[in-house]
């Protein structure tokens, strides 16, 4: 017996944005480090770099995560 | 007591020059209670307790990062916790939910379709929404740091 397969996302849905894991990663690290620089840092030469140092942690911490969870996923 | 001594009746006395000056508003004597509003005012609206501090940068920065991260997990179709959790992780993810102030009435506007965690995007989603409300809450954490004087 053929069973429907569930809907990828309703239509009438106003807005939906199916990003990829390294999409969702950028866009996540590059939020979250912009509002950590202006929060942690007062001038803005420092919050830059705060921020450009927060971003690219987050990007290597994940992607080693990534990598290490790596075996268990076969 | 002598007889002699002159009995002064309690409405004669002077005021002393602290109870002379003028009544000043009650958050000026209490910076506690000030900071605390402030914290409160920047839960319920995302930067706000830095606006109101005149951090126009912090405030903006803020808020676009809460709005961000809120827009884009409705959009990614995370799920939204609610009131009615099944278990301590679904309590704990209202609690985060919750954090992002009046930007979780958004995103329940936003979700009209609902969520869908049978996808990746939906997981993220689901983890946007969360560090939305989590980012706030810091963000009004710092506020009130900043309102007590702290270095901030």
């Amino acid at each position: 017996m053929l069973t429907k397969r569930p809907a990828e996302g309703k239509p009438d849905s106003p807005m939906h944005i199916p990003f990829t894991h390294l999409q969702a990663m950028l866009l996540f690290a590059l939020i979250i480090s912009l509002a950590f620089g202006t929060l942690g840092r007062r001038k803005p030469k420092e919050r830059l770099k705060y921020a450009a140092w927060s971003f690219c942690l987050f990007i290597i911490v994940g992607v080693a995560i990534g990598w290490l969870m790596y075996p268990f996923s076969h | 007591m002598k007889m002699d001594e002159p009995v002064i009746e309690p409405s004669s006395v002077e005021p002393s020059p602290v109870q002379a000056a003028p009544a000043e508003p009650r958050t000026k004597e209490n910076p506690e209670l000030l900071a605390f509003l402030i914290a409160i005012a920047g839960w319920v609206v995302p930067g706000l307790g830095h606006a109101l501090q005149k951090m126009w940068g912090r405030a903006l920065a803020v808020f676009l990062a809460v709005g961000a991260l809120v827009i884009l997990g409705a959009a990614m179709r995370g799920n939204l916790f609610s009131s009615r959790g099944e278990d301590a992780f679904a309590t704990l993810g209202y609690f985060a939910d919750l954090g992002s102030g009046a930007f979780y009435l958004l995103a329940r506007a936003l979700e009209t379709a609902g969520p869908d965690v049978s996808h990746s995007a939906g997981d993220y989603g689901t983890r946007f929404l969360a560090t939305a409300g989590v980012l706030n809450l810091l963000s009004a954490l710092h506020a009130y740091e900043a309102a007590r004087g702290r270095k901030a």
